[in-house]
């Protein structure tokens, strides 16, 4: 017989670990629902949220402060996602072929740099501050029972989330660029033929995902963590493109879904602890992958993708 | 008019040359990949009389148009090479190393000193990359190779710890078991891509991941135990008969590390490539990889096509895991984290997905880990600087519009002097 | 067949065109001697050509003649290797489309630029759009939209999805873009590709409304019967080259004709080629389909209780108007959707259970209508795409499996000289053929399987005249052997040409069923809009 005393873990505590454990596979995921919008698949950002993890935690090292962490990381991941940006708009390269080369070439690039930096590759040394000494209440929002604590009791990069999900539904819906990224991942010969630069307005949507993923990146290295360790992603960029997906390419959706392969990992990371079936660890683990497999078999049916999503856009322009 | 007649006459002739010259290259390849360097004698005089066949026996234009052929084909890969080594060099100025003496040791350990360390990594490499290769064919990106690693690799340590037979049999019937367990780890992805769609890059990726988790699970089960120290991490090891047959046994001075598991990856990515090319299952999965919708049309069956594809591309990868097991650790460890399936991605990629092409793309990153490694134990120069060069000449491989621009440009430019 | 569905414009409004065609000294826009010169053909040569405020200027010509090159020129698109782009008395050059419509030039494609799920107030404002610091002022949007389709009699629902608009009203939506731009010229390419014979005859109302507004309007055409209902004046495009120009009074459509291919256009005589097959109804049918019903999804039809037969040596054509259901009938004949009731009969057995293959293999040939995407694996030889279907039968199969190369070479070699496919050889893979020759290995594969039953969708899609020419002659062929045929066709040039009996599909429902001989145009035209309820 199972031992039900977990049972009264089910509590708050659960779904603040939830909402923390969400945070970076929502970040990551709302820049890939950007960049798809805009016509470019982007399975790089596994590779994106190492590289901006990494500058982060290097940055805050030796800076002492964790808010130039943040900056370099999120800055890291932009300037990293120009090249599948490169690569896919004025490159013409598969757009899942680059997103795998840059996952490997992230990989490449944090072990030179740990030496470099750090003198070995694995764990970086602590740095002295970190993110998560800045969790901030909000006033009265946080006195809500259950929500308030939840949402109005974190750190700072989980606001920032939260803000995102908001932002980036709007930005798409009522702005100019948003209204062009959403033409260039459809029909993008229908914004260029009207003078519209596709190119520029898919260069932006990639940039875009480098940044949100870079602040994934950093939020796991200096928010959730005192310290930069490789691989530590751990699949959580192909996770959120599963969120992104079965959120059906929209930015609230992305974030919902997002929320449950957190709280499928949350529950995990308890069952695990308080040891409730007598199973292997290793099994509980396991959850959250099981759980994202299951979401997207189960929902990949109902939405569809931006129509010209993946689909290399060459302007016949000049033939020299 | 006399051309046809010699090549007439002599048609028995050109049969004994052709047959001679696949002797030298066969053979002289095996004592080559056994790291012995008298094999590149017969490699290279087989080869040498193959180029002289054809000019010989189908004149010197379509000899000429043969080499140019394969010219072409090796253009891009190695300006690609060329440019990341360049690169490279250039990472290594700024950051402080010697650009020279490490390429020296890096060659000198990856190709020389230490070939048999280069060809003990490519072996899993091969299969890792024929299993992505052949995925790609149909049109799939099996991204999780390193899942069905693992499963083969479990799979093959369980056979080989539970099966005792006359060796040869044991053996094969590991391989069997071992890929066909592989296989159904692809399974359910092939089942959701046939039934909803869902995206093999995501299903297959969480499958990777669950593999992982279940290995120290394995492991316990068969002996590892993290009370003891001895074997805190590592199965028992599998009885020697079912070892895979080390080079020793024929070449005397070989590292005794060194086995015929190459041969086998050597031998299964000509298969591969011929069955590409040679059956209709073959030409049905280039079919439904360049356009699924025409094979469909054809009645070429979609849905049986994509469960070939998925579970030959698992068996593959999962041969890499048992020939890794039964070749050369002959127990499984846990971490075994030396990522065969990620780095099979780029060796695939790299060999534009030909079968022949994956065995040498998989020495030349076999060669690169083992000269990085040598290069970091004789001068300062880290080891992973490999992982950046890797990196850069698999995106200047890969991006093989970059050339398009560069001619483009080129052209430009020399208009542009003579205006 | 004849124009008989342009005859309704009112005597005042061809009046009307009669005095505009004064011609005012300065034209509005001119080419003066542009040459295109792509890689490997000279698209534009030496093209000189004025339009005049409030002119309507037809371009006619054959696909390939170069008239899309020069009208991506004067859009932007292209740049000219050389000549000038005179507006308005002065010389230009356009960069980009966005150079071009701030000129003030509109251009409706042949395939519209609208984005499906964006709102048609979305798609007008799309690169224009009325905003405050980057945020779009969607009220102010609408309003414009409003007023503009106001002014011009151009109606449509601002809010409503393009993806839920059918095409006629898309084309508007297209139209209302160029204007919110302010265009004083209009292009329109091929403008009645893909609308029935009621929408043209609006779409020309709308033209001659705009031309009274001041616009200038440019219509790409092929359609000579287009040229003479609604244009002033015309040039005609040949290869390239100017062929041809002038008033419109002053050309008949045979001058017209031989301007555009050089010859005498021999399409129509083709049928009298042949021997006619009296549609006999004591001859059994070969290929029939009875009460056949295709939902979307489970609940909307798509296919609506379709009865039909074909018989051995005949050709039965399906007009209707693209997207009311021919793709699905097709898909359905062929296996590659589910059927949610009926039944299909092919040589008195049932065969709506059976796979695609096993249909193929029962005798049905299927030539569809999109080559590129469901006829030819482009990356595969001509050889391959020749067997492909076959690949794993005797011959072109050895014992276990493999593949016997030399006898497909020796099978596709045979096929590409009898139907006269020009290759290099039949290794080269197929997209690296023309139009016409893949739409050729094609029907060298179907063809060639001695079918009992042919499904043709629309197979001579994009094709310039001579290969249109040589593909009909085939059909009459395959016709003459006994085969039934079944052609789709969005041309009911081509319906006419070579049908026995005409089937009208409106809304996924065979409306009516027409002898050729009894039958115009104009009446096929009704059906083809629902028209025949009213």
């Amino acid at each position: 017989m199972p031992d039900w005393t977990f049972l009264m873990f089910l509590n708050t505590d659960l779904l603040v670990a939830t909402v923390r454990l969400s945070t970076p596979i929502t970040l990551a995921a709302l820049g890939a629902t950007v960049c798809e919008k805009a016509g470019v698949v982007n399975i790089a950002m596994e590779g994106i949220m190492i590289i901006g993890a990494f500058f982060a935690a290097v940055t805050a090292f030796y800076t002492g402060n964790p808010w130039l962490g943040l900056a370099a990381g999120v800055a890291a991941g932009g300037i990293y996602s120009l090249i599948h940006a490169v690569a896919t708009i004025s490159l013409h390269l598969d757009h899942v072929v680059s997103g795998a080369v840059l996952n490997i070439l992230a990989f490449g690039i944090t072990r030179y740099l740990m030496v470099l930096f750090f003198g070995h590759p694995g764990t970086s040394d602590a740095i002295p501050s970190f993110l998560g000494d800045y969790q901030f209440a909000v006033p009265f929002l946080s006195k809500i029972p259950v929500l308030g604590p939840v949402f109005f009791n974190q750190t700072p990069i989980i606001y920032i989330s939260f803000f995102l999900v908001i932002f980036l539904s709007w930005f798409l819906k009522y702005t100019k660029t948003g209204l062009h990224i959403r033409a260039a991942g459809e029909h993008p010969l229908a914004l260029e033929t009207i003078g519209v630069s596709v190119y520029r307005i898919k260069y932006l949507a990639v940039f875009i995902s480098g940044l949100a993923s870079g602040l994934a990146g950093a939020y796991l290295s200096i928010e959730n963590n005192v310290s930069f360790t490789e691989g530590m992603t751990n699949g959580k960029g192909f996770i959120a493109l599963a969120a992104m997906i079965s959120g059906g390419w929209s930015a609230l959706g992305s974030f919902l879904s997002a929320l449950f392969f957190g709280f499928a990992d949350a529950l995990q990371v308890r069952l695990q602890i308080f040891r409730v079936f007598h199973v292997p660890e290793e099994l509980f683990i396991i959850f959250p992958y099981a759980a994202t497999i299951i979401a997207v078999a189960g929902l990949v049916k109902r939405s569809r993708p931006p129509k010209a999503d993946g689909v290399d856009f060459i302007i016949e322009k000049e033939n020299e | 008019m006399s051309r046809n007649l010699i090549s007439g006459n002599s048609l028995p002739l050109r049969k004994y040359c052709d047959i001679l010259s696949g002797f030298l290259i066969a053979g002289g390849a095996v004592f080559y990949l056994g790291s012995s360097f008298l094999g590149l004698i017969p490699l290279a005089s087989g080869a040498a009389l193959y180029l002289f066949i054809i000019f010989y026996f189908e004149g010197r234009e379509k000899g000429a148009g043969a080499v140019k052929k394969h010219m072409s084909r090796l253009a891009v890969p190695v300006i690609g090479i060329v440019s990341a080594v360049f690169f490279g060099a250039i990472i290594m100025l700024l950051t402080g190393y010697d650009p020279v003496r490490s390429y020296a040791a890096l060659f000198y350990g990856g190709f020389v000193k230490n070939w048999y360390v280069s060809v003990l990594n490519a072996t899993p490499l091969i299969f890792t990359g024929l299993s992505i290769a052949f995925a790609f064919k149909a049109g799939l990106f099996n991204i999780g190779a390193e899942g069905q690693y693992y499963i083969g690799a479990m799979a093959g340590a369980w056979l080989g710890l539970t099966l005792d037979l006359s060796p040869l049999l044991s053996i094969m019937l590991i391989y069997i078991g071992g890929s066909f367990i592989a296989s159904l780890w692809n399974f359910i992805p092939a089942l959701l891509k046939v039934k909803t769609g869902a995206h093999e890059v995501i299903t297959t990726m969480m499958f990777a991941h669950i593999a992982r988790y279940l290995s120290p699970i394995f492991i316990r089960a068969f002996g590892g135990d993290p009370a003891t120290s001895s074997h805190a991490y590592v199965t028992y090891e599998i009885p020697q008969s079912n070892w895979l047959l080390s080079f020793r046994a024929f070449i005397p001075d070989a590292n005794y590390r060194l086995h015929t598991g190459i041969l086998i990856a050597v031998a299964t990515a000509f298969f591969v490539n011929y069955m590409l090319n040679n059956s209709k299952t073959g030409f049905e999965i280039r079919a439904v990889g360049f356009n699924r919708d025409a094979a469909r049309v054809q009645g070429i069956s979609i849905g049986k096509n994509i469960f070939i594809a998925m579970m030959a591309a698992g068996a593959l990868a999962g041969m890499a895991g048992i020939t890794q097991v039964l070749g050369l650790d002959h127990k499984l460890f846990e971490n075994l984290q030396a990522g065969y399936g990620w780095n099979g991605i780029s060796v695939a990629l790299l060999a534009s997905n030909h079968p022949i092409g994956v065995i040498f793309t998989s020495l030349l990153w076999g060669a690169l880990d083992a000269g990085g490694q040598y290069m970091a134990r004789t001068t300062n120069t880290p080891n992973s600087i490999v992982e950046i060069i890797k990196g850069i000449m698999l995106f200047l491989i890969v991006a093989k519009y970059i050339y398009i621009y560069a001619v483009k440009f080129i052209k430009k430019k020399r208009r542009g002097g003579n205006a | 067949m004849s124009a008989v569905h342009f005859q309704s414009l009112t005597a005042g409004e061809k009046r009307g065109r009669m005095v505009s065609s004064v011609i005012p000294e300065q034209p509005i826009l001119e080419t003066h001697r542009i040459t295109k010169q792509f890689p490997r053909v000279l698209a534009n040569d030496d093209i000189s050509i004025r339009l005049h405020k409030g002119e309507i200027l037809s371009i006619l010509g054959e696909n390939g003649a170069g008239k899309s090159t020069l009208m991506n020129i004067l859009y932007g698109l292209y740049r000219p290797t050389s000549g000038k782009i005179i507006l308005k008395g002065k010389e230009t050059s356009f960069s980009s489309p966005r150079d071009a419509i701030g000129a003030g030039l509109g251009m409706v494609h042949q395939h519209f630029m609208l984005v499906e799920t964006l709102t048609v107030t979305e798609n007008i404002i799309l690169g224009s759009e009325p905003s405050r610091g980057g945020i779009i002022d969607y009220q102010l949007a609408k309003k414009q939209v409003l007023e503009i389709s106001d002014l011009y009699g151009l109606h449509v629902d601002p809010d409503e999805r393009i993806e839920n608009l059918p095409v006629g009203l898309q084309q508007r939506v297209e139209i209302l873009k160029a204007l919110y731009r302010h265009a004083e010229i209009l292009i329109l390419d091929e403008p009645t590709a893909v609308l029935t014979p009621q929408e043209v005859e609006e779409l020309f109302r709308v033209i001659l409304a705009l031309r009274g507004k001041g616009v200038s309007i440019i219509i790409i055409t092929h359609k000579l019967e287009e040229v003479i209902a609604i244009s002033d004046r015309v040039y005609i495009l040949r290869r390239g080259k100017l062929s041809g120009e002038g008033d419109i009074k002053d050309l008949t459509k045979e001058s017209l004709a031989n301007m555009m291919v050089g010859r005498d256009v021999v399409l129509r005589v083709l049928k009298k080629d042949y021997e006619e097959t009296k549609y006999d109804d004591k001859k059994e049918s070969v290929f029939s389909i009875e009460n056949l019903t295709v939902l979307k999804k489970g609940s909307q039809p798509i296919l609506r209780d379709i009865t039909f037969n074909v018989l051995p040596g005949e050709i039965v054509g399906i007009a209707g108007v693209d997207g009311n259901g021919q793709s699905e009938l097709s898909q359905a004949v062929m296996g590659l959707i589910k059927i949610d009731s009926g039944s299909i009969i092919l040589n008195e057995k049932e065969i709506s259970k059976l796979t695609t293959k096993q249909r193929i293999a029962r005798g049905i040939s299927y030539v569809p209508a999109d080559r590129q995407r469901d006829g030819l694996v482009l990356e595969m030889s001509v050889s391959e795409n020749i067997i492909i279907g076959r690949h794993d039968r005797k011959p072109f199969v050895k014992s276990a499996g493999r593949i016997n190369h030399q006898e497909i070479k020796n099978y596709a070699q045979k096929l590409t000289s009898d139907f006269d496919i020009r290759t290099p050889s039949v290794s080269v893979s197929s997209g690296a053929l023309s139009g016409g020759n893949q739409q050729k290995v094609i029907l060298a594969r179907e063809f060639s399987r001695s079918p009992l039953f042919l499904l043709l969708n629309q197979p001579t899609r994009g094709l310039d005249v001579g290969a249109i020419e040589y593909i009909h002659s085939r059909i009459m062929e395959m016709k003459e052997k006994g085969a039934a045929i079944l052609l789709v066709s969005l041309e009911l040039e081509e319906i006419f040409a070579l049908s026995d009996r005409i089937l009208v599909i409106y809304e996924g429902a065979i409306v009516t069923e027409l002898k050729t001989e009894d039958t115009t145009d104009n009446e096929v035209g009704l059906y083809m809009t629902g028209g025949w309820n009213k």
